[in-house]
């Protein structure tokens, strides 16, 4: 290969990389907002085998997503008012909100029992439908309970519409009426632990994932709320929605970026500056890493159009992998001092790059293979970073490496030399038999302590200031949790009524018998027909006799012109669906009406006030077209599956990799290439047992890496070493060096707010750690003894 | 947050529940001083005679029967004519006592229960509930004296006209009217304290 030619392929390369960052840069800012996602729930595989149940999932999760939902709360009833019309004020002179609910509309109460009279015939609660069918039904004793009802106050239905007051218990029964927070003062208003909580909800004007509106948001929320404290001191806000979840995540991960993109990067700069002496290594080392994920992100952008939160702080960890391409062309570099030629010390790290680029995407294909958006993205973004990382070694670093350099920082030397010919010494002979059979002594322990933890919050764990607002807030105002909920489906609207109210009625035992608080699904606000007209048939009798029934009502004391307007009356319609679906007073429960669809119609029933999914299990146990849909127990499931295949995965991973060196080392020396990285496992594995951590999926997942990059250092060490024959540990402080910059990228994912990147964090840098001490363990002996 | 819009809410149809008032102009010192008398009584025992009358009514409804309320407890609603039955209305729960003497929790009584609870709690000398949703005047003398509560809820006020309460060492009578003629009136007679309970009204109470 020509000089020239060597010159034009850093040109065709930089040309390349060029084109790639515009793609990059258009695909990140050239389309609206910054595709950043900050929305944690997009991060979780699918998990429902049925398409339904996923939706259903996501329209729950959004059917909120936008507002927020504030909870002003005072020991002195009048201040927790004023705060709360003060903080309505203040939000809504703001255009970030579209709506803000504090005041009340003006309206009657009166009003809404009217809707209702067409249906009174047919709309039965619970309690009279048994009263009403069994036998020995005395309708002049009903009637006189309820003429005669201590405090029954008049307020509802009115006597002449509803005698017996059926109507009106079954508007008792729905779920408005069983709200704790009641109308005071034209504000949402309960009364919990002698404080005084006055609800407002503010919807926002975007999406609560779009950075703007986040920040405005926030900011107007936070100005509002200190002019408010300042205004009547000692009212507290609670609150709880999506914006505040995103912007914590956001806030999170932005944090992690900067803290391991930082300090990684000071670190591995002062490093590579005090190692080679010079800052022309350092410049060079960052443009082939920056390349590394500028081909990442954009090709991350190309294949998922958004970039995760984890994603982001993931790479920023990756720099200190990728960087190790350009340490070892660097120090081969500095190591063949005056006798350098670029395209010679190419050749001589060719195979060894090759070697540890292979091992490296088999690692990442591997985490790419769970179906996991978040992994198959991390894994994308790791092997498209790899990739251009290591090509450009390849392409752009000889054209810009020509002249010599100083030889690597010699107190590096030195001690890499030390270090290698200590460890070497124990790693052999009997001596070395015997270390090993300590370690696995001193192991396994470790591994019998081992545990593990599949919950959902390794991927999603929001601060728990957030959590216990949004606990709090549910314990006052009886709101649902939106994590557990029943789907049900049925060919007609009629069939999947009538299906909501068997599950219903098992859910309502549940509540008899204390174990639930309540539920909330549309066939107890619109009974089936079939429900209807059973109600409308116990009826009946009584109400198709009118000579009978205006006698009871006479007997009981009913003027004629109102006996005469109730008779009228019956039998009316039954209430219907999709007309009611159209009504004001469906707007807060739409939602739950998912529809028609390929397979029929479905809806959703949400149970409240019951954490333990087992009673929510059997309820819906043996019902035809019901089915509890349990996000998050999904996704765990679905982790300790991959978990436990995790484990094989790794040992398929170790076996792949034994031919490669077979091939290369040959069989008799390739078990003891590989013994570096697989101690390097087993120690962390014991280390994790001895702390205490449960074993997660990303453990395992870390540990494919572990083994990867141990491979890589095993590969680096045995290929270099006949190059550097004149400088003896000089090859082993690349290694080091590549192993420091690792384990101050990677290692610093251990600080990370996300656990899933904690764990991972905490892996590598056990795995690393051990394994790139054991490494010079893989060495013969007469190299190292010398 | 699923189950609420606002108006939704104040489907409400209970009275306003729970809602009495800032003690307004009369005499603050009566209104404490009834209610520290009222306090007084750990447990009441009484006949009661309601009549409700309404407009769809001819003629007004008559129940009569007895009451034993004790206080921070809640209250036996014993009804003897025109039927039998027994209320047990304790804290925001409302039951039934059926014939073997086993409570069956009444679902629907919130409108109920609430208005016990309001009642619970002013006799209790707890007024702050009732004062929040009522503007209150008390009159007369510690020794006959009378309450009345006006709604401070606007959307209450246009259906409850106000609900009036007098007595002496005792509560005597409720009386509640409405905008639309319909009025309750409960007149207290033979009221004394209490003495022992029996176990069947411990347990309806669930006092151990």
């Amino acid at each position: 290969m020509k000089l020239s030619s060597l010159w034009l392929r850093a040109g065709l390369f930089t040309v390349a990389t060029l084109a790639v960052a515009l793609l990059g840069a258009w695909l990140l800012f050239g389309r609206g907002a910054i595709p950043i996602q900050t929305d944690l729930l997009a991060m979780l595989p699918g998990t429902e085998k049925d398409p339904l149940a996923e939706a259903a999932v996501q329209r729950l999760a959004h059917a909120n997503g936008d507002r927020m939902v504030l909870l002003v709360s005072n020991a002195d009833d009048d201040a927790a008012k004023a705060a709360a019309r003060e903080l309505g004020t203040a939000l809504s002179a703001d255009k970030t909100f579209s709506s803000v609910l504090a005041e009340l509309p003006p309206f009657d109460l009166q009003q809404l029992v009217a809707p209702y009279l067409a249906h009174r015939f047919t709309l039965l609660s619970d309690a009279d439908r048994a009263t009403l069918a069994a036998p020995g039904f005395d309708p002049a004793q009903a009637l006189s309970r309820h003429l005669n009802e201590p405090f029954a106050s008049g307020v509802g239905t009115s006597l002449q519409d509803d005698p017996f007051g059926f109507l009106q218990h079954w508007l008792d029964q729905q779920p408005w009426s069983r709200s704790p927070l009641l109308p005071e003062d034209n504000l949402l208003t309960a009364h919990h632990d002698d404080k005084t909580y006055v609800m407002v909800t503010a919807t926002l004007a975007g999406s609560s994932y779009d950075d703007a509106v986040q920040r405005d948001a926030l900011a107007t929320l936070d100005r509002a709320e200190r002019a408010m404290v300042h205004d009547h001191p000692g009212t507290t806000l609670l609150r709880t929605g999506a914006v505040f979840y995103a912007a914590a995540a956001r806030a999170g991960a932005e944090h992690d970026v900067h803290l391991v993109g930082w300090v990684s990067t000071i670190g591995i700069a002062l490093l590579l500056l005090w190692s080679f002496r010079s800052p022309g290594p350092l410049l060079l080392a960052f443009l082939s890493t920056a390349v590394g994920v500028i081909a990442a992100t954009t090709m991350t952008l190309l294949v998922f159009g958004q970039i995760y939160l984890l994603t982001l702080v993931f790479g920023a960890a990756l720099l200190g992998e990728a960087v190790d391409y350009s340490i070892q062309y660097l120090t081969a570099r500095a190591n063949a001092g005056a006798q350098w030629e670029p395209r010679a010390g190419l050749r001589q790290v060719r195979v060894a790059l090759l070697l540890a680029l292979a091992t490296s995407l088999l690692g990442y294909a591997l985490l790419g293979i769970v179906p996991f958006p978040a992994l198959r993205q991390m894994a994308c973004f790791a092997m498209s970073g790899m990739l251009a990382a290591c090509v450009s070694v390849f392409w752009l670093l000889p054209a810009l490496l020509q002249r010599p350099s100083k030889p690597l920082s010699p107190v590096l030397v030195r001690v890499a030399l030390a270090m290698q010919n200590a460890i070497a010494r124990f790693g052999n002979g009997r001596r070395g038999w015997i270390i090993a059979l300590l370690l696995l002594l001193l192991a396994v322990p470790g591994w019998w302590k081992l545990r593990h933890d599949d919950d959902v919050h390794l991927l999603i764990a929001p601060p728990p200031a957030l959590d216990a607002q949004e606990v709090q807030i549910r314990t006052i105002t009886g709101l649902g949790n939106g994590s557990q909920f029943y789907l049900v489906q049925g060919d007609s609207v009629e069939q999947t009524l009538q299906r909501e109210e068997a599950l219903e009625q098992r859910l309502q035992v549940l509540v008899q018998s204390g174990k639930m608080q309540d539920w909330v699904g549309l066939a107890g606000m619109v009974p089936s027909q079939q429900r209807q007209n059973a109600d409308r048939a116990l009826l009946a009798p009584w109400m198709s006799d009118a000579t009978r029934m205006r006698k009871l009502l006479t007997d009981a004391g009913f003027r004629a012109s109102a006996i005469d307007t109730y008779l009228a009356a019956w039998p009316g319609t039954p209430i219907d669906l999709q007309q009611w679906l159209t009504s004001p007073i469906s707007t807060p429960f739409r939602h739950l009406w998912m529809g028609q669809n390929a397979h029929g119609y479905a809806t959703l029933v949400l149970p409240q006030g019951q954490d333990d999914v087992a009673p929510l299990h059997a309820a819906a146990a043996n019902l035809p077209g019901v089915q509890l849909v349990d996000k998050p127990a999904s996704v765990s499931n679905l982790f300790g599956r991959y978990r436990s295949y995790a484990s094989v995965w790794l040992l398929a991973a170790l076996l792949l990799i034994v031919p490669v060196f077979g091939w290369r080392y040959g069989l008799r020396r390739a078990p003891r290439v590989l013994v570096p990285p697989v101690f390097g496992i087993g120690l962390t594995l014991a280390a994790l047992g001895y702390l205490g951590q449960p074993l997660t999926l990303f453990h395992w997942m870390a540990m494919m890496l572990v083994l990867g990059v141990g491979a890589n250092y095993a590969v680096f060490l045995l290929e270099g070493e006949p190059h550097v024959a004149h400088r003896p540990g000089a090859m082993y402080a690349s290694v080091l060096l590549s192993a420091v910059t690792a384990l101050l990228s990677f290692g610093l994912l251990a600080l990370s707010s996300m656990p899933a990147l904690r764990d991972f964090g905490l892996t590598l840098l056990l795995g690393i750690g051990c394994t790139a001490l054991m490494v010079p363990a893989s060495l013969p002996l007469r190299g190292a003894a010398r | 947050m699923r189950r609420m819009t606002a108006f939704v809410l104040c489907l409400l149809l209970s009275l306003g529940a729970g809602h009495a008032a800032r003690a307004a102009d009369a005499d603050p010192n009566l209104l404490k001083s009834v209610l520290a008398g009222l306090g007084n009584h750990q447990s009441v025992r009484a006949s009661f005679v309601q009549t409700r009358s309404n407009p769809a009514l001819a003629q007004p409804q008559v129940s009569h029967g007895t009451l034993l309320f004790v206080l921070g407890r809640g209250m036996l609603w014993q009804t003897a004519q025109p039927y039998q039955e027994t209320l047990a209305l304790t804290g925001s729960h409302a039951a039934r006592l059926d014939a073997q003497g086993e409570l069956q929790p009444i679902r629907d009584a919130r409108g109920v229960s609430q208005v016990s609870q309001m009642l619970q709690s002013l006799l209790a000398g707890k007024p702050d509930d009732v004062l929040r949703q009522f503007d209150v005047q008390a009159s007369g003398a510690a020794e006959k004296w009378t309450l009345h509560f006006a709604p401070k809820q606007s959307r209450v006020a246009r259906i409850l006209s106000g609900i009036e309460l007098d007595g002496d060492t005792f509560l005597e009578g409720i009386r509640i009217d409405m905008h639309d003629g319909a009025a309750t009136d409960i007149r207290f007679s033979d009221t004394r304290d209490a003495g022992t309970l029996t176990a069947p009204e411990k347990s309806a109470l669930g006092l151990p």
